[in-house]
């Protein structure tokens, strides 16, 4: 377990449904084996931007406060709110700047533009390729369960409430296959009309 | 008018003055009147807007009102190219704090670190100060709502009400006939809204002539909202109504 | 290696860590205090590389006493653990990274824990160990750690830890120190 990605654990999932989107995380952060925290929240909101960061948790914390600055200081200047979108671009050019010495981050964007009404997910590597989705972008060190649970739960155009249920079945039947992943979930649904609805998990506590 | 000891900003006169700090002071005299109230669940900062002419597009953003972090906001009189290089270095301090120690910079802090900056202006040969003063309107944990107004040379004080800019002598007057130490935000609103109707150069109240922000309590701590002009009209004809 | 243990209870945080200072095969002190007061409600305790150690967290409190006196107001606990966090992370990605871990325990109007591993991991728990005690006592923490304890089953608590601690560990670790940070600040328990 050299490998810097999978020293904490931990997983993240997203979604897109008719006129929503949701974003998961498990809860879990350990040092190998060893669990130290069974509330580390892993999704982090920007404005109406809804950003997960998996991988070694001190990046996860340093990125993520360096977005938190970022996307304060694009709103400050601007004066309008950042779209989803944007703040994908924005996240792809801060990890592509340490290139060369990267963040062990594997971050995933989900929100709605608010001009259009379209819901919008992309996924990352370490170094800021994107990949923009539209269906389902999956990441951390489940990843391979997560494919699997989504490619046979998703479906298109599905409510809010469906959504809700897909994402959360994915999300838990992957970590129990997954040792590092786990200790409850956490769930964003984000409604086109701006109504967010956060919701936790339970899961097995091993 | 000029003479021997005004050519650098860090020479003493005899007098024991810097007179480049003095004119620096001089400009801001000149610029639109801008005021802050501090009520008892919150802040209001009033600005005077100079139209210089009517092709000038009012649509863009606030001229004088800068968000400086989610719980600072501030409002300028002077040279404002000099206030919105000093605005974005305050962001950028606000945000450093915020990042290292995952709070909010305290509003006396920031102020400080602000003030800091311009001191060094009026020690450091070379560079003219900054033309500007601010009336920075804040909440933190520890000191509740607070107001301040800062000057070129550095200083900053801490006020209950304050005003600056062109007819800060009568506004001054006037705040101080008004003051009232236990009012309510929206109270103070009205009274900010009276003295500037009293102060202003123009005859006719205007939303396009105004700047209005105020600075709350909220669940999370403070909320600010700089006001668009349709939300400055309600204000106005609040005024209005009273006076006559 | 050193024990860093830390349980917050209802009105305080305890902070327990080894006596024995250890270099190579031998002992080489038996009262050593491995907790530092950073300000009036701050205490941090700290295990890792004997110098960067004490290097870090003597840092780490002038750079908090400093903030103290610039600016009239001392810094909250949960600052000073993101201050330290901040550094951490930093230096992981410098020359020579500290190699430090910490706990940051504070009380201001409620007691809080945090727990800050060298790579600059900053998570606020109620009960944290860092390094090889940590596989001792967390299973014991699991099972008789409640929201509620009063200071006395803190100390029960604690108890137990050192207790199963001096049954599995292969070494001598010279007994424990307890710190006490409740609102009236820092102490050493006897």
């Amino acid at each position: 377990m050299s490998n810097p990605s999978e020293i904490n654990g931990g997983s993240a999932v997203a979604m897109i449904g008719k006129d929503c989107v949701a974003i998961a995380c498990d809860l879990r952060l350990g040092l190998q084996s060893v669990t130290v925290s069974g509330d580390f929240e892993k999704i982090f909101q920007y404005g109406g931007n809804f950003v997960a960061f998996t991988g070694l948790a001190t990046d996860v914390q340093t990125v993520s406060t360096e977005l938190r600055q970022k996307h304060a200081l694009y709103e400050m200047v601007e004066e309008r709110s950042m779209e989803p979108n944007t703040a994908a671009h924005l996240v792809s050019s801060m990890l592509y700047s340490r290139r060369f010495a990267p963040w062990f981050v594997g971050p995933l964007v989900a929100g709605i533009n608010s001009t259009t009404g379209e819901p919008y997910v992309c996924s990352f590597d370490s170094i800021g390729s994107m990949d923009v989705s539209h269906d389902f972008v999956v990441t951390g060190t489940a990843t391979n369960q997560l494919y699997g649970m989504a490619e046979s739960l998703y479906e298109k155009d599905m409510s809010p409430e469906q959504l809700f249920e897909t994402i959360s079945q994915t999300l838990l039947c992957a970590a129990d296959r997954d040792a590092i992943t786990g200790s409850g979930g956490l769930v964003y649904v984000i409604e086109k009309n701006g109504k967010v609805t956060k919701k936790l998990l339970k899961s097995r506590q091993d | 008018m000029s003479n021997r000891y005004d050519s650098r900003t860090t020479i003493f006169s005899p007098e024991g003055r810097l007179y480049q700090v003095e004119y620096a002071m001089e400009a801001i005299s000149h610029a639109g009147t801008a005021l802050g109230i501090l009520a008892k669940d919150g802040i209001v900062l009033a600005a005077e807007k100079k139209v210089s002419s009517k092709l000038l597009e009012q649509e863009t953003s606030a001229e004088k009102m800068y968000v400086l972090s989610k719980n600072i906001i501030c409002v300028v009189a002077g040279i404002d190219s000099d206030a919105s290089t000093l605005v974005e270095t305050a962001r950028k301090m606000a945000l450093q704090h915020f990042a290292t120690y995952d709070e909010e910079i305290p509003v006396e802090v920031l102020v400080k670190r602000i003030c800091n900056v311009m001191q060094g202006y009026t020690q450091f040969g070379g560079l003219r100060p900054y033309g500007v003063s601010f009336i920075f309107a804040g909440w933190d944990s520890s000191q509740g709502f607070q107001l301040y107004q800062s000057n070129p040379s550095g200083n900053y004080t801490g006020w209950l009400a304050t005003s600056v800019g062109a007819n800060t002598t009568s506004a001054q007057t006037l705040l101080k006939q008004e003051y009232k130490p236990d009012s309510t935000l929206e109270e103070a609103c009205d009274q900010a809204m009276l003295i500037m109707s009293k102060t202003m150069d123009s005859s006719a109240l205007t939303s396009t002539k105004l700047e209005f922000a105020t600075i709350k309590a909220s669940s999370d701590g403070a909320e600010y909202n700089v006001y668009k002009p349709k939300d400055i009209e309600p204000l106005i004809e609040k005024v209005k109504s009273t006076t006559q | 290696m050193d024990i860093l243990l830390g349980i917050r209870t209802q009105n305080e945080v305890l902070l327990i860590t080894s006596r024995s200072l250890a270099r190579g095969i031998s002992v080489l002190k038996s009262d050593d205090v491995k907790v530092l007061e950073c300000n009036k409600h701050t205490a941090l305790a700290f295990s890792g590389e004997p110098g960067d150690t004490t290097n870090f967290v003597e840092f780490i409190r002038a750079n908090v006493r400093l903030y103290g006196f610039q600016n009239k107001q001392e810094l909250t606990t949960h600052a000073v653990a993101s201050y330290a966090r901040k550094e951490l992370a930093t230096s992981l990605r410098s020359r020579k990274p500290y190699q430090v871990n910490i706990l940051v325990a504070g009380h201001n109007g409620t007691p809080e824990l945090h727990w800050i591993d060298y790579l600059g991991t900053n998570v606020t728990l109620p009960y944290a160990a860092h390094g090889y005690a940590s596989y001792y006592v967390l299973s014991t923490l699991d099972r008789w750690w409640t929201e509620t304890l009063t200071l006395e089953e803190g100390l029960e608590l604690a108890r137990k830890c050192i207790d199963e601690l001096e049954k599995r560990m292969p070494i001598d670790f010279k007994g424990c120190n307890i710190h006490v940070v409740d609102q009236n600040g820092v102490r050493l328990h006897e």
